[in-house]
């Protein structure tokens, strides 16, 4: 480099410095540059951390429950998520975020969280009918339950629930030992967006599932349930668990 | 004009300094020896007068308490006007410091200068370097954020291994049981007063030395150093040579200014570094990492196995100290051109090849230092399509017990373990399992933090990571 190509670039800098040290990319911003973990209050980047690697990025597209469909907003109030982000939900991998119960978060972020979860609802409410209550009213029973199995289920999951023409095992003992009987409630109510499963307004034609059969096929799954779930040879097993 | 000649002579009369500044400005020297490859040593000195003025002011504001000084480098970047210009020249200044000591020490290296009789420039240039480094760690541990706080754990449990006096070194480094108030203390002492003194004292032997002793001449193939003919030989050369001033000294000050404009634009740019997350250690989401010029050490320590790490900790840095001093020891003399000492060249370049892939590999960290790197990365939805219930429960299995740390999916994941999409293709299913719980390689058992069921559930998902098409492993003593 010449010599006054040097001092006509040294003095562009001290010039640039004199006029324009306000905004000279370098000059930090006003926040701290890495927030204590506490003070992170962006829903973004607080989902992004916490929430997308089950639920999917935006809450679609997990494989966990999608928490952006507006069915599954419509069906779960505010108090049902905050409840479920701060305290998880037992035998199941959603774990408890709130640090009361043991997480890395504050109540204001799990606020956040719920608020922008809740921002995803947006207009796209289902249209029409009501979705039954998130929680069942009175326990199911399991007999009524096979019945309403077979009007809205078989047609996909087979007769027994182990598979069929459009759909996988719902009875596996290993996936029913990883999901709770709300889980297999929510499961019925929103059917898996993204797939096939139709939510419960669709899952026969003609009619919407009632409040009590979808109590009642839960019951029935929850009835499926297998004492030692996860056994890798169970016919090997029902001899040795016999012997025990 | 007059006035101020006048002034010079009064002054010059009493002091009696012009005359010897005269001397050493217009000393002759050879004349190959002004060139522009000897011109990393002075610009070293000037980004040092940067740091030492830089540091002056900073110390004005600084607060060197456990307490204040990360909120005092807030205060720094934000209230005083261009107080954070002045931090990032600092940090910038530095970072160009430590590159060109060691481009200096590269270029007196290949060019056999360290050679007769020049070999005490050398070992003092050697404390030199360790002083720049030490400056360098030490300015880290005054930026008192996260990586400073376990950047100063580590070295004090680096310090404890030390056989029988460990504890009352770390005692000694840290003014106490823990890193506090005493260590920051002692941090600011040893960067503020103690290595600038040595620095500055070192530094001037150094000059002196190079004035005494004249600048090397460029070396030519063939030409042998010997002890008997050197002085002369070099006589000879400085006899048909150059002033210093003007000569040689235009193309130092071309180079220092464009070295000081070149560290403006960075500050001025690129910004000041950090200060970084808060020193608390009850902040466990911190993912600390050193400054570019240790993060070859950060790659090296996480990498060694576990056995190695005492022996290398506390026996290579004497052994690369002890083999640097002697350096001139054992080649005083004989050839000083690059093209005819290959293991001298190649010595380099196997050190530069191994320091830059440590350095690479820390910005890559493939080791997963950060355990939550990769918690929020879904599932690639194309890996989940089709799924059943059971299979997406095992994708769920996956995420929830961070597999993802090591294992990436997607391209999104750590580098520890081997990228799982296709591992239906490598493994049968009972291999999973085996895998899963047992463990192996280079992985931990995780027998005992799944339950069968979730077991069966992430292994029923493995199987499914293969691309569409491709029969999967299978066992090969089964039909």
């Amino acid at each position: 480099m010449s010599g006054p190509a040097l001092w006509s670039r040294a003095a562009a800098v001290a010039a640039a410095l004199a006029l324009a040290s306000c905004d000279l990319p370098g000059r930090p911003g006003p926040e701290p540059e890495v927030l204590r973990p506490e003070q992170v209050l962006d829903f973004a980047t607080l989902y992004s951390q916490n929430c997308a690697g089950c639920h999917g990025a935006a809450g679609k597209g997990g494989a966990a429950v999608s928490l952006a469909d507006p069915v599954y907003l419509a069906y779960a109030d505010d108090a049902t998520v905050r409840r479920v982000t701060a305290n998880g939900v037992a035998h199941t991998l959603m774990p408890a975020f709130a640090q009361s119960a043991g997480g890395m978060l504050t109540d204001k972020q799990i606020d956040v969280l719920v608020r922008g979860i809740r921002g995803w609802a947006g207009a796209a409410a289902p249209g029409g009918i009501k979705p039954p209550a998130y929680t069942a009213a009175a326990p199911g029973d399991a007999a009524r339950g096979a019945a309403a199995y077979q009007t809205f289920c078989a047609r996909c999951h087979g007769p027994d629930g182990k598979g069929g023409s459009g759909g996988h095992s719902i009875v596996d003992g290993s996936f029913l030992a990883l999901i709770s009987d709300q889980g297999l409630r929510t499961a019925v109510v929103t059917g898996v967006p993204g797939r096939d499963a139709p939510d419960w307004r669709s899952d026969a034609p003609g009619r919407p599932m009632t409040e009590q059969e979808v109590t009642d096929v839960v019951a029935w799954l929850a009835s499926q349930r297998t004492q030692f779930p996860g056994q890798p040879y169970p016919s090997l097993n029902t001899t040795h668990g016999g012997k025990q | 004009m007059r006035l101020l000649k006048a002034l010079g002579e009064w002054l010059d009369f009493r002091l009696k300094l012009g005359e010897g500044i005269r001397d050493a400005a217009t000393h002759p020297i050879p004349k190959s020896s002004a060139s522009w490859w000897y011109v990393f040593g002075s610009a070293a000195l000037t980004v040092f007068g940067i740091q030492v003025v830089t540091g002056i002011l900073l110390a004005i504001v600084y607060v060197p308490t456990a307490a204040q000084a990360w909120s005092s480098l807030q205060v720094l970047n934000h209230d005083p006007t261009l107080g954070w210009f002045l931090r990032a020249m600092h940090g910038w200044a530095s970072n160009f410091m430590v590159a060109l000591v060691l481009i200096h020490m590269l270029q007196v290296f290949l060019f056999g200068a360290y050679k007769f009789p020049r070999e005490l420039t050398w070992i003092i240039g050697v404390f030199l370097l360790l002083m720049t480094l030490g400056m360098a760690f030490t300015g880290q541990v005054l930026r008192f954020d996260q990586d400073a706080y376990w950047g100063i754990g580590i070295g004090a449990s680096i310090t404890g291994r030390v056989p029988v006096i460990g504890g009352a070194l770390v005692h000694l480094l840290l003014g106490g049981p823990i890193i506090g108030g005493d260590t920051l203390s002692r941090f600011f002492a040893l960067h503020v007063f103690i290595i600038p003194g040595l620095l500055i004292g070192l530094v001037s032997l150094h000059l002196l030395m190079v004035l005494k002793l004249g600048i090397n001449e460029w070396p030519m193939p063939g030409r042998i150093v010997r002890r008997e003919t050197y002085l002369k030989e070099y006589e000879q050369l400085t006899h048909e040579g150059v002033p210093f001033v003007p000569d040689a000294i235009w193309k130092d000050l071309v180079f220092g200014a464009s070295i000081v404009a070149a560290i403006a634009v960075c500050a001025a740019v690129l910004g000041p570094f950090g200060p970084g997350g808060q020193p608390d250690p009850t902040i466990i989401q911190a993912a600390p990492r050193p400054d570019f010029f240790f993060l070859w050490l950060f790659s090296l320590l996480s990498l060694l196995p576990p056995q190695m790490e005492t022996p290398v900790l506390l026996l290579m840095p004497p052994v690369a100290i002890l083999i640097l001093l002697l350096v001139p020891v054992l080649s005083g003399e004989g050839e000083k051109h690059w093209k005819k000492r290959p293991v001298a060249v190649l010595t380099v370049l196997v050190a530069a090849v191994a320091l830059g892939s440590f350095t690479h590999l820390a910005r890559s960290t493939p080791w997963s230092p950060a355990m939550s790197a990769w918690s929020g990365a879904p599932v690639p939805i194309s890996e989940l399509k089709g799924r059943s219930a059971l299979e997406r429960r095992g994708a769920l299995v996956f995420q929830a017990k961070q597999c993802r740390n090591c294992h990436a999916l997607g391209g999104a994941g750590g580098m520890r373990g081997p990228a799982l999409d296709e591992v239906a293709l490598r493994l049968t299913s009972d291999q999973l399992i085996r895998q899963v719980l047992q463990g192996g390689g280079n992985m931990p058992a995780y027998g005992k933090n799944l339950s069968p069921a979730e077991t069966t559930a992430l292994v029923s998902y493995l199987e499914t990571l293969k691309p569409e098409g491709r029969p999967p492993a299978h066992d090969a003593s089964q039909p």
